[in-house]
């Protein structure tokens, strides 16, 4: 890990440096800085971005839409306390892909394909590129319900969306790309803002930490809120984006620290502005719930502004459309670093669409693609939203195995490599995971086929 | 100090800055440079990091656990059809 100026004292010759290079150098030069005048806020402010990102962005549309279902079905206990409990296991998680990457400065996607071989690559990226597709589709969905709550349409959603992608792109920086997320997705407190419009019960918010009442209702219904509300913390998208995002942003070991602040402030936000969704979600429950059955309209919103207030109503929907475009952003970056990885050509947002062609038509293609999907008349939008989080959750065991044994690699990961603490937790994690996923998946096909009853 | 500059690959390509004018750009550049680890160069992470030989155990419950995430997507998306109808 020599910096280039330890390599040139010592007589070695320099690699040959490209436009990325220079780039990346430009925003580590500013860290640098910071770090030699011990300058800790502006440290800080430097350093924080993917672990922020990769949070408030699983923040998404159809995660807000299931944080705020659970509340209008079953109130505030047992969600208040899971919510936080879910995004400490998010941070076990995303804390190895910040740490894998600022020490390999390598994307997840890389050094499964090379280290484990082709074959696991892949498959990465192919359960990447099927669950990211169908969750950009909810997230278009998410913009499309927010935007109807203001009597805009389908195709307003559509141009936003896409605008948004084209725009963060156009700079050839990463560094510029982050900001304007990171500046986007501090709107998903708009969640908290909603959750304090419809006056919660301060008291019974208090006795809902104790996991109580748990869920009622049939076994597969319990099944299915626990996949898709742990879909709604935890996804293979966020594996990929927050090791490969950590690479492009130049982190090093010498980062992990700050790197571990903006994955844990990331984790506190997002649950947070989540709990502010169930408790706006909440304010529906004695009303039976009613509003989420219109979903593919603007059922939400409207049921909230009816029962809450307006100005409930309408920052609930503004939320929405913040969630969703934030998502398609880290959503799509995500997709452009697999594409990118995979195939093995540049992948940085430091490099110019020119010389990342593949990143670049990564990016726009997969928004493109579900931004179609949603303009399909007739298309089973509100199945296809409801059934995102839950197959992220089936499909992500297997990929928090490859990063759990990346992050204990020793050949890769030297002294950062993880401790048997972080290794007991992970693998509890991913069990958790595994077991909730597999559960419903076989009880609902298993009904399905009938059987066995319900 | 080894004082030989870099090679520049394409960011200077096509500019037809003459050398008095681009001498400060370089140096500026040279010194920028200095803030990246050696194995962060783009030269460098292209480089793939050597395979790492699994165990026969490990092997089978990678493949083993693969075969089952599959197996039960296809359950959630027969199911997700299937409540279509």
């Amino acid at each position: 890990m020599a910096t280039t100026e330890a390599a040139a004292s010592a007589g070695l010759l320099l690699p040959p440096v490209t436009a990325e290079d220079t780039a990346r150098s430009q925003d580590r030069s500013r860290v640098h800085h910071a770090r030699g005048h011990s300058k800790r806020w502006r440290l800080l402010w430097l350093l924080v971005g993917p672990g922020i990102l990769a949070m408030l962005g699983e923040n998404d549309g159809p995660s807000m839409i299931a944080y705020a279902s659970d509340g209008a079905q079953y109130g505030l206990g047992f969600f208040v306390p899971f919510i936080p409990v879910l995004f400490a296991m998010a941070f076990v998680c995303q804390e190895m892909c910040m740490r894998v990457g600022a020490v390999t400065h390598r994307g997840y996607g890389e050094l499964v394909l090379q280290r484990f071989g082709r074959a696991w690559g892949w498959f990465g990226a192919g359960d990447l590129a099927l669950t990211n597709l169908v969750t950009l589709v909810a997230e278009f969905i998410s913009i499309r319900v927010g935007l109807a709550y203001f009597h805009l349409g389908a195709g307003v959603a559509v141009t936003l969306g896409l605008v948004l992608v084209l725009f963060t792109l156009s700079g050839g920086r990463y560094w510029r790309w982050e900001r304007i997320v990171l500046g986007l997705a501090l709107f998903n407190g708009l969640f908290l803002l909603a959750a304090i419009l419809v006056k919660p019960h301060v008291g019974a918010l208090v006795s809902s930490l104790a996991f109580s009442p748990f869920p009622g209702g049939s076994f597969n219904t319990l099944l299915l809120l626990l996949a898709s509300t742990i879909g709604a913390t935890v996804t293979p998208w966020m594996i990929f984006f927050q090791q490969s995002a950590s690479a492009d942003k130049g982190m090093t070991p010498r980062d992990v620290a700050h790197g571990r602040y903006d994955t844990a402030v990331g984790a506190v936000l997002a649950a947070i502005f989540g709990v502010g969704a169930l408790i706006a979600g909440a304010a529906l429950l004695t009303h039976g719930g009613s509003g989420i059955q219109g979903f593919a309209g603007a059922g939400f919103p409207q049921a909230l502004g009816h029962v809450a207030g307006s100005a409930a109503g309408g920052v609930f929907a503004l939320g929405l459309i913040e969630a969703g475009a934030v998502a398609i952003l880290t959503i799509s970056a995500s997709t452009a670093y697999a594409a990118g990885e995979c195939v093995g050509v540049s992948h940085s947002f430091n490099n110019s669409p020119r010389n990342a062609t593949v990143f670049y038509a990564a990016n726009v293609g997969v928004a493109l693609l579900a931004a179609l999907v949603i303009l399909i008349p007739g298309a089973p939008l509100l199945s296809i939203a409801l059934n995102a989080n839950v197959l992220a959750t089936v499909l992500l065991p297997v990929g928090l195995v490859l990063m759990v044994m990346l992050a204990n690699d020793k050949g890769l990961m030297g002294p950062w490599a993880n401790k048997r603490s972080t290794n007991a937790i992970g693998v509890a994690v991913i069990a958790f995971v595994g077991l909730c996923g597999a559960a419903y998946g076989i009880d609902s096909f298993l009904l399905s086929v009938h059987l066995i009853g319900s | 100090m080894n004082t030989e500059a870099p090679v520049m690959n394409d960011a200077h390509q096509g500019s037809p800055i003459r050398e008095r004018d681009l001498q400060p750009q370089e140096r500026f550049e040279d010194e920028l440079i200095m803030h990246l680890e050696r194995d962060q160069f783009v030269a460098e992470t292209s480089r793939p990091v050597p395979r790492v030989a699994l165990s026969a155990r490990a092997t089978a419950g990678l493949w083993a656990l693969r075969v089952f995430v599959v197996l039960v997507s296809l359950m959630v998306i027969y199911t997700f059809i299937d409540q279509l109808h």
